[in-house]
């Protein structure tokens, strides 16, 4: 949960850096948008919630394989031994 | 089999042999002894096949349709649309790279194949002109004198004409599990039955044998059963089947939506070039365009799986076969037994013992303490002349390998295990002299030297046929005391001995006796030939009994197959007794369930009075099977549901398949002999032994189990059907983008709106977003445990049906509403309240019109527009997205809430953000404007489909909720897919 709030954060504080400063007054405003920092905005989004999914994915390999190995190693151990 | 028994060219045998000449001249006449291998498929119609199969036509029907409006479009318009153009070209590149996707893989696996093919050419001894050459078994032709002995490959099928001691492994052509005796002998009119033949590829055990070949490559027994295989058509596997199912459907709704819509637009006053365009377009848009990569990857996927644990699939469809297996028709030598003879029962002391037959030594043991078993395992390890072959100091011994008979073996591994070494015992007791088995006296003995005090200095050893050895002692040894024989203890041994033969289990009698030592003192000449010692009045001490016992994890397996709902039957070319003791033994034949035969012996009646259907359980006899109308085959298929089938040909496994195929089942078959390539070729899925399978067997086959673990069918079963659910899953995952992406070009044309949706964000969806998130609906676990109830009816139980088709488009797809919320917000915000929209298309597609007015009355350039609407676009496809993460959640599960199921799928949630990043990607990226015309969204555009994909989730979940709540209700019946 933390994480997807700081993609947020991140992602809405990306183009506020991105554009800080200029100022004029200008009464068209309400009319032009900022797409620039939009953009950088939203594949700053785009990037973190890809990365987050390939944590995902590359975590649970780890946790996976790990718990293979265990498993798999219990009855190798058992019919090792001759039994009688 | 017609083989012919008299031979043309036994006039020509002598010892000399055929001339070179003539054996060249007959090697021209009928070619290598070698059997064709089936006819090969040329690579590029393997790939042909990918490319033009089952649901590729659909797809390539669509990208034709799409050329063909674009030629239209071309045709009658100066500039025209390029979407139909793009549209086809990317439907055609799906179909190439899903086709050389599927292509690959089954390439691989046909790589592994190939790996298992025999590369070592085998060598065979032939007399011609007199002298004994070894020549290449490939140039070995009719009328060759050949020499066989112990431990060679038959070259070719040959007619004995002088043997010694002769025996053959008959177990992959006729599923006999012992060996055979071979003599000169013509003891039988069926080929197979005769003892004076010998098979092709078939194994000499021991013994030596002379023999004419009469017949060499196809024409021999074995090339027969493989050329009746590779003439036998597979079929269509049951997914197959479905997907066509699946395509009637679709295109059925296809047509009738364009053809719907074709006449409305004709009343709407559209020309006919046009209302054409918009046929076509309607059809073309029911193209689930990426489910055709999504059913392929997630088939490939469970392949992967089944191959991790040992299972190979050879074709990529026949993954989900296993699943929907009503029936499995197991041969017995070797998939359901070790195929190899281990000592299963001993009686001693007037009481049967059981032996330790498992693979890992895992199972009881009985007393040994006895001074009976002691006496008993010193003759069963003298009087034997197995001995394990050298250098095996480390490999266990139940797998170190054997020269000699295989029941001689089993005695040398049951004493090695038990008592020590042999070799050590053999040592201690010199062997003096010995007189080998033969049939006339049916014993075999030895005579050794004794060292062990208190007892005389020559010791005699004696083992063969149980009566036979009765019949020759007059004490019999119990509890280490030798005791007079009396009837009492005749009629125990008897007893012993029918319960023991009734287990199908091969008995022989051990006695021994102490040779006393003033007559026969050190140093005494024992004379085999003359006899010159005593072999009547021994002492009798045990029965030891052998079977081919049965893999360690088959019963469980056939119990698990059983609580599926699945038929075990066993087909085997064994003898009834045997089969049956091992049917019972894996629990074939369930406990408590007799045969009708076992009805008649319980009840002291004769088999005629019983009522067939009081027996649940029933062995038949391939001589009864070849007497049996199709009919009564039917009959016995029906009415029982245990089944032995012993003594069977080939064609009657062939029959016994097409008999459950009839009634509508689906057959699985395993096997690993000659004799089983036919049923597996005919089953709907056959299943080779990949160690101990033949390489016919392994060709006929559709799948092969590499570690010749019986078990790994259940795996098999348990992935079939997961990965039928989770198609279901996956294929409604993607029909519910189906209606979204159809409807605005449904009102586009109706209503007259400028196009909320565009072919390639269309193509965005299918082929982008959609496609992970589909794919991985194939790693969802389990509902409920799949292994407890009954495989799926093939008529009823469709992959896709009416209910799966009406929840994807009518009920789900009502997330249609949240993308046209998106645009309606999106054009009024740009000034085009949504009334005003109606019929504006005409002035807002016109190139020339640079001063259309908005509902406040602002003028807006073509240019303008367009990018307004392209933006629009733009928000249609990330509202779908979004929309599309709440069906996904809900196609996690058929029954079941989201909170039961939980989300373990990490796959899946991967999907969703890898599906938002890319959607996000799409939008955002610099130079998407030019390239795909999709422009960024503002953050608020977002959110708009947010309470519909909350809403859609909702819906779902309470329709679950009542479905489980009324199991067979009218929400069950109306929804349930």
């Amino acid at each position: 949960m933390v994480v997807l709030v700081l993609v947020v954060l991140c992602s809405w504080l990306a183009p506020a850096l991105a554009s800080g400063g200029d100022d004029e007054k200008d009464y068209d405003s309400a009319f032009e948008y900022d797409y620039e920092s939009l953009r950088i905005g939203g594949l700053v989004f785009a990037v973190l919630l890809f990365v987050m999914g390939i944590v995902l994915i590359v975590s649970r390999k780890c946790t996976c394989s790990k718990s293979d190995k265990l498993r798999s190693r219990g009855p190798d151990v058992e019919s090792g031994v001759p039994r009688a | 089999m017609g083989i012919q028994l008299t031979n043309p060219f036994l006039v020509f045998v002598s010892n000399q042999g055929l001339s070179n000449l003539r054996a060249k001249e007959i090697l021209a006449r009928d070619g290598l002894n070698a059997l064709t291998p089936p006819p090969t498929t040329p690579e590029w119609v393997k790939f042909c096949k990918q490319l033009f199969g089952g649901f590729s036509m659909l797809l390539w029907i669509g990208a034709l349709l799409c050329f063909f409006a674009y030629g239209i479009q071309a045709a009658s318009e100066d500039e025209p649309a390029n979407d139909n153009l793009y549209l086809g070209v990317v439907l055609s590149g799906v179909v190439i790279i899903t086709g050389c996707f599927s292509y690959y893989q089954e390439a691989k696996s046909s790589k592994i194949m190939d790996s298992f093919k025999n590369l070592v050419p085998q060598q065979a001894l032939v007399i011609r002109d007199g002298e004994k050459k070894s020549i290449n078994a490939e140039e070995v032709v009719a009328g060759d004198l050949v020499e066989v002995k112990g431990g060679d490959r038959i070259p070719a099928d040959l007619r004995i004409i002088s043997a010694h001691g002769c025996k053959v492994d008959n177990s992959s052509l006729t599923g006999e599990s012992e060996p055979q005796t071979r003599t000169p002998d013509f003891s039988n009119d069926n080929p197979l039955e005769t003892r004076n033949i010998v098979f092709f590829s078939t194994n000499c055990v021991e013994g030596t044998a002379k023999g004419i070949v009469i017949n060499t490559g196809d024409r021999t027994v074995m090339g027969r059963i493989a050329t009746l295989a590779s003439s036998l058509d597979g079929g269509k596997t049951p997914i197959a089947k479905e997907i066509e199912h699946f395509i009637h459907i679709i295109t059925g709704v296809a047509v009738f939506l364009g053809v719907s819509f074709f006449i409305l637009s004709l009343i709407l006053g559209y020309g006919w070039l046009e209302a054409v365009i918009f046929l076509i377009g309607i059809i073309v848009a029911n193209v689930p365009e990426g489910l055709l990569a999504t059913v392929t990857v997630c088939l490939t996927l469970t392949a992967k799986r089944m191959a991790k644990k040992n299972c190979l699939v050879k074709n990529l469809e026949a993954v989900e076969t296993l699943g929907s297996t009503s029936t499995i028709c197991s041969d017995k030598t070797g998939t359901l037994t070790q195929n190899r003879m281990t000592v299963a029962h001993m009686w001693f002391d007037n009481q049967i013992h059981e032996a330790d037959t498992t693979e890992n030594q895992s199972g009881a043991t009985f007393d040994k303490s006895s001074a009976t078993w002691a006496a008993l395992a010193r003759v069963a390890g003298l009087c034997n002349r197995a001995v394990f072959l050298a250098e095996q100091g480390n490999v266990p011994i139940l797998k170190r390998d054997v020269a000699g008979d295989a029941s001689e073996a089993a005695l040398l591994k049951c004493i090695e295990l038990c008592c020590g070494s042999v070799g050590g015992m053999r040592d201690k007791y010199f062997k003096i002299s010995e007189i080998p088995f033969n049939s006339t006296n049916k014993y075999q003995l030895s005579v050794h030297k004794n060292a062990t005090p208190g007892e005389s200095k020559h010791l005699l050893v004696m083992k063969g046929a149980p009566e036979r050895i009765l019949d020759r002692c007059s004490t019999i040894m119990l509890q280490g005391k030798e005791q007079p024989l009396d009837d009492e203890m005749k009629d125990a041994f008897q007893n012993a001995y029918v319960e023991l033969g009734g287990l199908g289990e091969r008995v022989l009698g051990f006695c021994h006796f102490n040779l006393p030592d003033d007559q026969f003192p050190e140093g005494f000449a024992f004379d085999t030939d003359e006899v010159n010692f005593p072999t009547e009045n021994l002492c009798f001490i045990g029965l030891m009994s052998m079977i081919d016992p049965p893999r360690a994890a088959v019963p469980d397996a056939v119990g698990k197959c059983r609580s599926a709902g699945i038929k075990v039957i066993m087909v085997t070319g064994d003898h009834p007794i045997t089969a049956k003791a091992i049917a019972k033994g894996v629990g074939i034949i369930s406990e408590g369930n007799e045969t009708v035969e076992d009805i008649a012996a319980r009840l002291n009646v004769p088999v005629s009075e019983v009522n067939p259907r009081d027996a649940k359980a029933c062995v038949v006899h391939g001589g009864e099977l070849k007497d049996m109308t199709s009919e009564q085959i039917d009959d016995v298929l029906r009415h029982h549901t245990e089944i032995v089938f012993a003594r069977t040909s080939p064609q009657q496994k062939l029959i016994i398949v097409e008999g459950f195929q009839r009634q509508g089942a689906i057959v699985a078959v395993t096997g690993d002999g000659v004799n089983d390539s036919p049923a597996l070729k005919k089953a709907d899925i056959g299943v080779a032994m990949g160690i101990s399978g033949s390489d016919v067997s392994k060709q006929a086959a559709d799948m092969i189990l590499l570690d010749d673990n019986f078990a790994s069918i259940v795996t098999g079963v348990e992935e079939g059907r997961l990965i039928f659910d989770n198609l279901k899953k996956s294929i409604a995952y993607t029909l519910t983008s189906n209606i979204p992406e159809i409807s605005p070009f449904l009102l586009f044309i109706c209503a007259n709106i400028p196009l909320p949706l565009g072919t390639v964000t269309i193509l965005c969806i299918d082929l982008g977003t959609d496609m992970v998130p589909a794919i991985s609906l194939a790693y969802e676990a389990a509902e409920s445990d799949i292994m407890k109830r009954q495989p799926r009816n093939p008529k009823t139980d469709k992959l896709v049906n009416e209910r799966l088709i009406s929840i994807a488009y009518g009920q789900i797809g009502k997330n249609t509403t949240a993308g046209f919320f998106t645009y309606f917000v999106i054009l009024a915000e740009n000034g085009f309240l949504p009334m005003d929209l109606l019929g504006i298309r005409v002035g807002w597609d016109n190139k020339y019109v640079n001063d259309l007015e908005d509902s406040y009355g602002q003028q807006w350039t073509y240019e303008r527009r367009k990018i307004v609407e392209f933006t629009c676009h733009t928000a249609f496809f990330a509202s779908i997205v979004i929309v599309q993460w709440a069906d996904l959640i809900i196609c996690k599960t058929r029954r079941n809430s989201i909170l039961q199921q939980g989300m373990k799928n990490r796959i899946l949630i991967f999907g969703l953000f890898e599906e938002t990043a890319l959607a996000a990607f799409l939008s955002y990226c610099p130079g998407m404007d030019i390239a795909l015309r999709m422009y960024p969204l503002k953050p608020c555009w977002w959110f708009c489909a947010f309470p519909y994909s909350l809403l859609i989730f909702l819906y779902d979940e309470a329709r679950r909720y009542i479905l489980r709540r009324n199991p067979g209700g009218w929400v069950e019946q109306e929804t349930y897919y």
